[in-house]
């Protein structure tokens, strides 16, 4: 595989974009994707919003347990927490806690769909919500999410999702006003993808 | 005898007419509130107040089913946008968020008398640094979209911790925009909520409102688009018309079973239209009894009057037939001991009722008390005057006595069998173990899919499903409120424990809306002067990404909610927010006021037991802690129980009141031994059936001994007067025949009440038919024979 690959990236490399379409599309994505049935990571966030002066750091860490369950954790710069559990957001912000039903909320429903269905590699659900782009190869590859809903477009223009083989490794988000932000993320479990890998 | 006659007449004609002058004036209700008990505890009672005046009386749930989500989108827009003028409607919510612009700006409008953050901290310069960064957290995501535009006015985020305070645990599913089922392999449905201005309780007003939903849907001309509806009013609106068509049918069919049975009895017009007077009687002074002891005429209580019509009917029938033989004077001296034991045994079973925890029974209870004895002294004292000689006319009679001597003859082989059955009932009786039923629930006369319509509506729309309540109570609107803040600080404590969910997900209070005055002040006095303001906003951005200098819109904001007048509870109607209030505010007819406080339970998971609720909750006044299901389970369990006790009082009445009357202890076993039979073999047949067993079918094996103790009297007094008087002859057709009447007509009005769609009718009519039937069977079978039961096949016709 690791040879493969190497020639992959390497065929991208030389034949540019136009090469792309060469097989490697989103059910290739998500079924690179679909392989983790769970993990760790580690992200740190950079969020650039206009009229403030300086950009917006934090930091944290992020698991997902397949099917439907993941969490976003901030350690840095305040403690808080996202949890998504089924139809179920818990949200821990300044020592309270509070629970709503995701579906209530159609914004919050798409986007927690496409963390969902990138996290779990279910294309279909990605491209009920969103109109896809892929780039890239299974080395590396680029995901780009532009939301279908006109009411979610006015919130969010669009997610990009870089990778490289089964794990995801950053989201870029443009918000509709301008504001972006760009999270990294590190793995923590790189094993966790090998070990789920022969199912 | 002309002056005594005209006495009577005047006097039953002057009773008549102020009886009917009553009714005229009487108001006949017809919702389910009979079967609401009448002196709950202090913790049912709010539950009650709840069903009955809160909003869940006035909420109606539609949902539009066919076509696609965008169709149905469309649909739910359009009718709310109809039923928003219609202006019959408090609320029209089809989740469309449209309507909670005003709100939100109402909210923004109070935000420092309203968020729980503010306190004097909270504008130190730390404080201040800590609330800003809160906010910006938040910025650069989705959700901050909402946030940015009202940063500079209120950037430590009050408006939004308001609003995370809102947030519902449970809200329903939006899809295009508008509310929509969530249950998969269902129809899938577009949803509305909609709170009429008029009352619950104002049953045609709520059916204007449904008539009023159903004409605009039409309009609507949405082909392949069906509405249904359910809630409280449409539940009203149905039970009313339901127990109305009964009374109809009821009061028909019975009328003509008994002019049929009259028929039976005399072959004659004129005795029929005598006949009927006692039970005209009854029917009337019944109802003016009702009406002076409650004020108001449940419908229910009519339909249970046709059975009136059955027993009262008997009274006339033994006049009229034991009349001709003996004459009116006659009949004084023989027949009227026995109408008068009837009389007195039938009272004791329904007094019992007076005494039951239902305002329904209790009805039925006081209706058939005045009702019977009204008939029975109209048949002593006016039929004598009206038919001195009884009535013409053998109608049947004849032949139906014949059958009867038969069938008294051959009953008594019987008599093994019959034990052996009801030894066989006790023991499947005493088998099943889990005859008696505690649940509220089977009195209702709503069909079972309006229910299953009902529970899949609350469940998409997360209506009224909260199964636990914190009760805050209070003598006045602030006292109520500083205890619901009490309450509600501590259930947060309870939302947020712990790293994973709290002990439960959430609650509503209305003080997140109203907070006491109080608590209002308390936040305007932490608020600070501008210039210190300044100095600690300098302090907490410096360095930050946010600078002080386009913060003035936040001080400007500071210093105007100094001098704001507190939000009120009028305020808050004035903003649009009345049916918040009222689904969590409510005051008693007695000026005091109750804050309700549902609890949300967590993921997966229930609410905490009330014990360790009013553990959280300790150290406050006025707090109670209400589980809905087992309040009313226990409520159930309780009138049960009662019911119970008052009825075993009512038979053991009946059974003194046999023993006073004979004397005599083997005679009184001799009455009591096919009473019993009858009682258990009622029981096990219902069981046998499946049937489990309620208050009311309690109700109807109290009447079954009262009845039924009439006709095992009945053969005890055959033998016996025969004894004293040494006639020894046995019965006369006449007299057994009368007596086969009158067991038809009370079987036959039962009866006609087990063909109810009305479940309490039923239970009540399906026992009192089937036993009073069994009773005279047995009464026959165990007749105590005199010297080989000679007497009875020998007699001579009279």
């Amino acid at each position: 595989m690791r040879r493969a690959d190497f020639i992959v990236t390497m065929a991208t490399c030389v034949l540019l974009p136009a090469a792309r379409a060469q097989g490697f599309d989103l059910t290739q994505v998500t079924a690179l994707l679909a392989r983790n049935r769970s993990g760790q990571a580690r992200f740190t966030e950079e969020r650039i919003v206009g009229g403030l002066d300086l950009p917006l750091h934090a930091a944290g860490t992020l698991s997902f347990i397949a099917p439907d369950r993941f969490t976003r954790t901030t350690t840095e710069p305040r403690a808080e927490s996202m949890e998504v559990q089924g139809n179920q957001l818990l949200l821990k912000r300044g020592g309270r806690t509070r629970q709503m039903a995701v579906d209530a909320i159609p914004e919050l429903m798409a986007l927690i769909e496409a963390v969902r269905g990138t996290l779990t590699g279910n294309a279909a659900l990605l491209r009920s919500v969103f109109n896809t782009r892929v780039e890239g190869n299974a080395a590396r590859w680029t995901l780009t999410l532009v939301p279908r809903d006109a009411k979610l477009a006015q919130q969010v223009r669009e997610l990009k999702i870089t990778g490289l083989h089964s794990d995801m490794r950053s989201v870029e988000l443009w918000l509709a006003g301008g504001d972006r932000s760009v999270m990294s993320i590190e793995p923590l479990q790189p094993l966790a993808s090998q070990q789920a890998a022969p199912r | 005898m002309k002056p005594r006659k005209a006495i009577a007449l005047l006097a039953w004609a002057a009773l008549l007419g102020l009886c009917v002058l009553r009714i005229v004036r009487t108001t006949f209700i017809a919702d389910l509130s009979a079967f609401l008990p009448a002196d709950p505890d202090p913790q049912q009672r709010v539950l009650i107040e709840q069903l009955q005046a809160g909003l869940p009386a006035r909420t109606m749930l539609l949902a539009i089913e066919g076509g696609d989500a965008a169709a149905r989108a469309a649909a739910s827009r359009a009718l709310a946008q109809r039923l928003r003028e219609s202006q019959l409607f408090e609320q029209v919510n089809n989740g469309d968020s449209a309507a909670w612009g005003s709100i939100g700006s109402f909210l923004f409008e109070h935000r420092y008398l309203l968020s729980p953050a503010v306190n004097a901290e909270r504008y130190t310069a730390a404080g201040l640094r800590d609330g800003i960064g809160e906010t910006l957290s938040l910025l650069g995501t989705p959700a901050g979209n909402a946030i940015k535009p009202i940063l500079e006015a209120d950037p430590t985020g009050e408006t939004l911790r308001i609003g995370e305070a809102l947030i519902p645990v449970a809200a329903p599913r939006s899809v295009e925009g508008v509310w929509a089922s969530r249950a998969s392999g269902q129809a899938e449905r577009a949803l509305l909520l909609t709170i009429t201005r008029a009352a619950g309780a104002d049953l045609d007003a709520q059916q204007a409102a449904l008539v009023r939903i159903e004409q605009e849907f039409a309009t609507l001309q949405a082909p392949g688009l069906t509405l249904k509806m359910s809630g409280a009013p449409l539940f009203g609106v149905q039970s009313r018309a339901l127990i109305e068509r009964e009374i109809q049918w009821l009061s028909v069919v019975g009328t003509g079973l008994m002019c049929a049975f009259l028929w039976l009895a005399f072959g004659s017009l004129r005795a029929l239209a005598v006949a009927a007077l006692p039970v005209v009687t009854g029917v009337l002074a019944g109802i003016t009894a009702v009406s002076l002891a409650f004020g108001s005429v449940h419908a229910m209580t009519l339909a249970f009057g046709t059975t009136l019509i059955g027993e009262a009917v008997d009274y006339a029938i033994y006049y009229l037939i034991q009349a001709r033989a003996a004459g009116a004077a006659g009949w004084l001296r023989h027949g009227w001991p026995t109408v008068r034991l009837g009389l007195l045994t039938s009272v004791c079973g329904f007094a019992a009722l007076v005494f039951s925890g239902f305002p329904g029974l209790q009805q039925l209870g006081v209706f058939s008390v005045a009702g019977l004895v009204a008939a029975a002294m109209f048949t002593r004292f006016v039929m004598p005057e009206l038919m001195p000689h009884g009535a013409a006319g053998r109608g049947l009679r004849q032949a139906l006595g014949s059958a009867m001597r038969a069938a008294i003859g051959w009953l008594p082989r019987l008599k093994l069998p019959l034990l052996a059955l009801g030894v066989a009932a006790a023991v499947l009786l005493v088998a099943r173990g889990d005859l008696w039923r505690a649940e509220l629930s089977a009195l209702s006369p709503l069909p079972k899919e309006m229910l299953a319509l009902d529970a899949s509506l609350r469940a998409d729309l997360s209506a009224g499903d909260a199964k636990t309540l914190v009760v805050a109570s209070g003598a006045d609107l602030q006292a109520t409120l500083q205890r619901a803040e009490a309450a509600s600080r501590a259930l947060d404590g309870l939302a947020d424990q712990g790293q994973g969910q709290g002990r439960i997900a959430g609650h509503d209070s209305i003080t997140r809306w109203l907070p006491s005055e109080a608590v209002q002040r308390e936040r305007q006095a932490a608020l600070p002067a501008a210039e210190p303001l300044r100095a600690a906003l300098a302090q907490a951005t410096a360095g930050g990404p946010l600078r002080a200098e386009r913060l003035a819109p936040f001080v400007d904001a500071v210093q105007r909610a100094r001098g704001q007048a507190p939000v009120t509870l009028d305020a808050l109607r004035a903003a649009g927010l009345g049916p918040v209030v009222d689904a969590l505010l409510l005051q008693r007819p007695d000026g005091s006021w109750v804050a309700l406080l549902p609890l949300s339970p967590p993921l997966n998971g229930s609410v905490p037991p009330a014990a360790e609720l009013r553990g959280a909750l300790a150290g406050t006044d006025g707090l109670q802690v209400i589980e809905i299901g087992s309040e009313l389970t226990r409520l159930y369990e309780r009138y049960l129980g009662q019911a119970q006790l008052q009825s075993l009082l009512g038979a053991v009445a009946v059974l003194v009141l046999i023993a006073l009357t004979l004397r005599n202890g083997r005679r009184v076993l001799a009455v009591c031994q096919p009473l019993l039979l009858a009682v258990l073999l009622t029981m096990g047949l219902l069981a046998a059936f499946g049937v489990q067993l309620g208050i009311l079918h309690l109700v109807g094996l109290l009447l079954v001994v009262a009845v039924g103790s009439n006709y095992a009297l009945f053969f005890d007094m055959l033998l016996h007067e025969g004894d004293d008087q040494g006639e020894g002859d046995g019965p006369d057709s006449d007299t057994l025949a009368s007596l086969a009447l009158a067991n038809l007509t009370t079987v036959a009005s039962f009866g006609l009440i087990a063909l109810s769609a009305l479940p309490a009718l039923a239970a009540i009519g399906t026992v009192v038919g089937l036993g009073s039937l069994l009773a005279l069977v047995l009464a026959a079978a165990f007749a105590p024979t005199r010297r080989r039961r000679e007497p009875l096949s020998a007699a001579p016709a009279a």
